[in-house]
């Protein structure tokens, strides 16, 4: 049996495909303006990779921002639950979960199954988020995929002080003007960001192991400077791209789900 | 319509029939900003006390011009719906220095808006006995104005009649918080928030009628909602049915909450023997605190879980308007506090207008994954 997974959230789109407890095709997209849209191309995509058609999927979860909109899903989700149970499947040793996405950051603590017992998330603002490293890439001039190896290249900081993404617009070109170098810079938007993820992480309560998902966690500056604000060694997860972990998650439930209504409508129930 | 529904459709009401017929008999009403306010003081004197508030509305453009952005909207709504003339139907204003936002509102108020008799009742930001006195001088003060601004001597006797009815209110209302204790929940949380609210928009002596006839159609009803867990509602003041209807649509169902428009407004009777003056400010002025009082917190705590506690609730949902410092800081300390009990909380912050309701809903759908009767 096949399940998917389907997460459109307010940057990109991902969807996973699930068999045998396997992750058989995967994608991720830019999301389109509508969320229907975004879901079947990116789904039909996934499906290509793996050879298969829309036909061939048994159960559908959706979750992400746009998880109602989408008519091929037979349920939705939270992508707080989602990210929870995806990055638990990829490490079932991982108790908390930080994800970072394109429009808001959350903490996520789970069971030793991979079910969510707290979270929290961040309230309606674009600091610390997808779309500040987003903003902040822009007003450097480099690519969003340049901007982690480019803090790296830094030999030092300089510190961003705002992490309102628009004012730290402004402080960046205002840097700039005064001859600050892009690798200082992108350094220190990084550490802003790291900064104030680890502040929200702390009120949750850190319990090892913590991993990091969403798009952001494939910014390496930001990755590593959270590691040493939180004292960790490890923030990655095994062989899997941490920006499928939500559109995982929800697969993994789609199976559970399949499952379970085998099994009612197998002993004749509802 | 039967009383329950009448008390149902008022809250959403823009034209309040209870208002029209009482300015038609030449009658004077009196707003309120406050759950410290003594109402009973301003109905002593013939007067409607009329909480005020602003559900519905949408944007703040008349208000922005006066207000920060960074004043809360509530404020901001209150003060639009004051410069849109919303309220002028007012015959006067009682303010009170319940948080800094309200009563720097107040001077915007005064300046730009012609509302006939403004007051302002300042209470102290903690509790003890010199306060208490202040409390019971700044009541004498504000008979004395309503006397000399609607030229009615308010009698001790007046005042204590005015108490029983508002007593009377305070023990139908603590009625349907008992029922809802229930394990088949017969209303709503949205649906008794509106028959809450309908109390500060009517003569209480007739929603007290009408609300005994309700409570009794509740019960003959014999209907219950469905729900997945139990949830309470505290934080800012928060008196949209709408929000509770966003909750409530994801499964929940809202058994109770530590809200000043809702239990904090009703619970804690006042005595009805002695000094019906002294006996308001007690009621009011040790009536289960505020965060803006100081040095209070466990007491809030307090509050709060034998709220959760009685109404054997899942959850706990706190939420505070944007920029409420007040709320803010009880809210961290109240989630750590609650959570430690057992009791899981929630913890949102909104503008007091419905927006943003993408985000709400996200978040208020994983806490219902979390707790959910399996």
């Amino acid at each position: 049996m096949i399940f998917t997974g389907c997460d459109v959230g307010s940057l990109s789109g991902e969807a996973v495909l699930l068999e045998d407890d396997k992750i058989i095709g995967y994608e991720i997209i830019r999301v389109r303006p509508r969320p229907e849209d975004t879901a079947r191309e990116v789904t039909a995509q996934a499906l290509a990779k793996a050879g298969l058609e829309f036909e061939d999927l048994d159960y559908c979860v959706s979750t992400g921002y746009g998880r109602e909109r989408i008519e091929f899903a037979q349920s939705s989700i939270s992508e707080i639950s989602c990210h929870g149970r995806g990055a638990h499947w990829a490490n079932p040793n991982v108790r908390t979960i930080i994800d970072i996405g394109g429009q808001d950051c959350k903490v996520i603590r789970v069971d030793k199954l991979g079910y969510m017992v707290d979270f929290v998330m961040n309230d309606k603002c674009a600091a610390g988020t997808g779309r500040f490293l987003e903003l902040m890439a822009k007003s450097l001039g480099v690519e969003l995929e340049q901007l982690g190896p480019l803090a790296l290249s830094a030999e030092d900081t300089v510190g961003i002080t705002k992490t309102c993404s628009v004012l730290a617009m402004y402080d960046v070109l205002c840097l700039l003007y005064d001859g600050e170098t892009p690798q200082r810079i992108a350094s220190g938007v990084c550490s802003a960001m790291a900064e104030r993820i680890s502040k929200l992480a702390k009120r949750v309560g850190i319990k090892p192991e913590v991993a990091m998902t969403g798009g952001v966690a494939k910014n390496v500056a930001v990755v590593s400077q959270l590691k040493e604000i939180l004292g960790l060694e490890q923030l990655e997860l095994p062989n899997v791209d941490p920006q499928i972990i939500g559109a995982l998650g929800a697969a993994l439930f789609a199976e559970e789900r399949a499952k379970r209504q085998l099994r009612t409508s197998a002993v004749g129930g509802e | 319509m039967s009383a329950l529904q009448e008390l149902l459709a008022l809250p959403d009401r823009r034209d309040n029939p209870y208002v029209k017929e009482w300015k038609d008999s030449g009658r004077r009403i009196v707003g309120s900003a406050c759950g410290y306010v003594p109402e009973e003081l301003i109905w002593a004197s013939g007067l409607l006390p009329y909480r005020v508030e602003c559900r519905g509305c949408t944007e703040t453009n008349l208000a922005d011009v006066y207000m920060h952005r960074f004043n809360c909207t509530y404020a901001r709504c209150i003060l639009q719906a004051g410069l849109s003339g919303e309220y002028d139907f007012l015959d006067g204003f009682c303010f009170l220095n319940g948080c800094e936002q309200i009563r720097r509102m107040y001077e915007i108020w005064d300046k730009h808006i012609n509302t006939d008799y403004l007051y302002m009742i300042t209470v102290p930001h903690s509790i003890y006995e010199g306060g208490f006195k202040w409390y019971e001088e700044e009541i004498l003060n504000f008979r004395e104005q309503l006397r000399t601004n609607f030229g009615k001597r308010i009698s001790d006797d007046s005042v204590r009649e005015a108490i029983k009815v508002y007593n009377e209110s305070r023990r139908l209302v603590e009625k349907l918080y008992d029922m809802r204790k229930a394990e088949d929940v017969p209303l709503s949380g949205a649906d008794a928030m509106r028959i809450v609210l309908s109390a500060f928009h009517m003569p209480r002596d007739r929603y007290n009628e009408l609300l005994a006839e309700a409570l009794g159609e509740i019960e003959s009803s014999g209907e219950h909602v469905e729900y997945s867990a139990r949830l309470m509602v505290g934080g800012s003041a928060m008196d949209d049915p709408h929000l509770l209807e966003i909750i409530e649509d994801l499964g929940g169902v809202v058994v109770t909450d530590s809200l000043c428009y809702g239990s904090r407004h009703f619970l804690n009777l006042v005595e009805e023997n002695g000094n019906p003056i002294q006996a308001l400010a007690k009621r009011y002025y040790y009536h289960n605190p505020c965060p803006r009082m100081l040095g209070e917190y466990d007491n809030r705590l307090k509050f709060n879980e034998e709220m959760a506690r009685g109404a054997d609730v899942d959850g706990i949902i706190l939420q505070k308007i944007v920029f409420c410092d007040t709320h803010g800081a009880d809210n961290v300390m109240l989630t750590e506090d609650l959570e430690e009990m057992g009791i899981p909380v929630l913890t949102l912050e909104r503008e007091y207008m419905l927006s943003d309701i993408g985000r709400f809903r996200t978040r208020i759908e994983a806490f219902m994954e979390r707790i959910a009767r399996r």
